[in-house]
């Protein structure tokens, strides 16, 4: 256990985070200035994720929020944790090899919001009683005057903010590795996850495709059972 | 140049010569206490009873009050609007706008976890406040923190600023060049890439060079380092410390006891 943790890092790694973290806040602020309805402020996050292994990229997440918190905005300090799956489970994702291709790259997008989601929930619940001060409380407070749970309400919540923000935030990733000389990558732990695999073939396609429109329906039929339980 | 992230403030007070960890101590047990108190009233008290008369203490009151005003009170004001309005609790309706009732148990939990949000961001003020971020991590490393978490704490303050000037740049050169950055939501999502692009590509490109120049610094070196800069732990701090753990667990058991 401690071994696996340990080769996460090494001296670029070490040099890495800070600049990641920066990462994350600065391309924050640029998002928030373009008044988009998405957040993109895990991409440094996912990037040391994928280059360097899930425990680099949780410490990343994790610290990229605290000062976040510290520095520009209060409200974020509690949120942490979220940040920290955010940084492991992108790097778990790459680990098995779903940093490869664009379509891959979605399905981690995926797996990271819904893991976002499902962390963030019991801290909406427990600190803030299910109301926090960002925008998509709107939505929460709406279904909690329906009559939903406050459980069902703030999960449906995030179910439907998270992917967007998190896919988006996965692709730029990928985009942004790709771009890099080989020789910038290579000195990183976990280098060869960002390897591209051969050319995409149709049925890669095909398959991808399939995969979208399995994780929507899943998506949609996971949402009516909360909405409608 | 640029400076570097930081609020410290240069005094001489009680506080700033507590031991950096005691101050740190000091900070979790707050927010802990407020956090775990069953008591309704504790997180307010706190403010009143601890905070605000040890910011006289270290002589930065003009300062704590400057960034809770500007930073802090509306954090905690927008969560107590949003949940006084949103949260469903309550029976006895204070006035209703729409669909939405304001009820006194919902003014009572928004107030008590807005104060909770303030306890927890002027605790960390404080502590910023009347500590200098090198003392704390040259005395959190000789207490056997890994030199490379230090680091990265100190590099990310000193590189956080650099980064947003940067990324000022290059917002102004590519709305020179006629970057749309406010008119229809495609345009402005398509300007994504070329503001996020420039900015991460130019600093990453700097990584490898950072790399060698420490490593040819023993970075990675295990052998003890010793440090130039001698920080005081005096008894007064480790009683202190003990204090506030007691009380915390003290808080943490009550909250147990009477749930």
């Amino acid at each position: 256990m401690l071994e696996k943790i340990k080769n996460n890092f090494n001296t670029q790694t070490w040099v890495l985070i800070p600049i990641a973290i920066a990462i994350n806040i600065a391309v924050g602020q640029i998002v928030l200035l373009l008044k988009l309805p998405v957040f993109l402020d895990s991409i440094g996050t996912v990037l040391v994720a994928v280059l360097c292994g899930p425990w680099a990229g949780a410490l990343t997440g994790a610290l990229s929020n605290i000062i976040w918190g510290i520095a520009i905005d209060p409200g974020a300090l509690p949120w942490w944790p979220v940040a920290f799956f955010i940084g492991y489970m992108a790097g778990r994702m790459a680990g098995w090899g779903f940093f490869k291709s664009w379509w891959k790259v979605v399905v981690t997008g995926f797996v990271v919001a819904l893991t976002a989601a499902i962390v963030s929930t019991p801290i909406a619940v427990y600190l803030f009683g299910g109301i926090t001060a960002s925008g998509s409380s709107f939505i929460t407070a709406y279904l909690l005057q329906t009559g939903q749970g406050i459980w069902s309400a703030v999960v449906s919540t995030s179910f439907l903010t998270e992917p967007v923000d998190k896919i988006t935030t996965a692709m730029l990733a990928f985009a942004i590795i790709q771009g890099l000389p080989k020789r910038t990558i290579g000195g990183y732990p976990k280098a060869e996850q960002a390897a591209v695999e051969g050319e995409a073939n149709k049925n890669q396609l095909y398959i991808a495709v399939g995969v979208v429109v399995l994780l929507v329906l899943f998506a949609a039929f996971m949402l009516r059972n909360i909405l409608g339980g | 140049m640029h400076e570097r992230l930081s609020f410290y403030v240069q005094r001489s007070s009680a506080i700033h010569d507590l031991n950096p960890l005691t101050k740190v101590i000091l900070t979790l047990a707050l927010i802990l206490i407020a956090f775990t108190s069953p008591w309704y009233w504790t997180p307010h008290l706190l403010v009143l009873i601890a905070i605000i008369p040890l910011s006289f203490l270290g002589r930065v009151a003009p300062e704590f009050f400057k960034t809770a005003i500007r930073l802090i009170l509306p954090a905690a004001g927008f969560l107590f609007l949003m949940q006084a309005f949103f949260q469903p609790v309550g029976e006895s309706v204070i006035f209703k706008f729409y669909f939405l009732d304001v009820t006194q148990e919902s003014l009572m939990f928004a107030f008590r976890s807005s104060m909770r949000v303030f306890v927890m961001v002027s605790a960390f003020t404080f502590m910023l406040l009347t500590t200098h971020p090198s003392e704390l991590m040259s005395d959190l490393t000789r207490r056997g923190l890994p030199g490379q978490f230090a680091y990265v704490i100190i590099s990310t303050l000193q590189i956080l600023p650099q980064m947003q000037a940067k990324a000022q740049t290059i917002i102004s050169a590519q709305r020179s060049r006629g970057l749309d950055t406010e008119s229809s939501f495609l345009k402005r999502a398509g300007s994504v890439v070329p503001l996020v692009g420039p900015l991460v590509f130019g600093s990453l490109a700097e990584v490898e060079e950072r790399a060698i120049a420490i490593e040819a610094r023993g970075f990675t070196s295990k052998k003890i380092k010793t440090s130039l800069h001698e920080i005081a732990d005096s008894n007064s701090d480790k009683i202190i410390r003990w204090v506030l753990t007691i009380l915390v667990i003290i808080s943490i058991a009550l909250k147990i006891w009477l749930s």
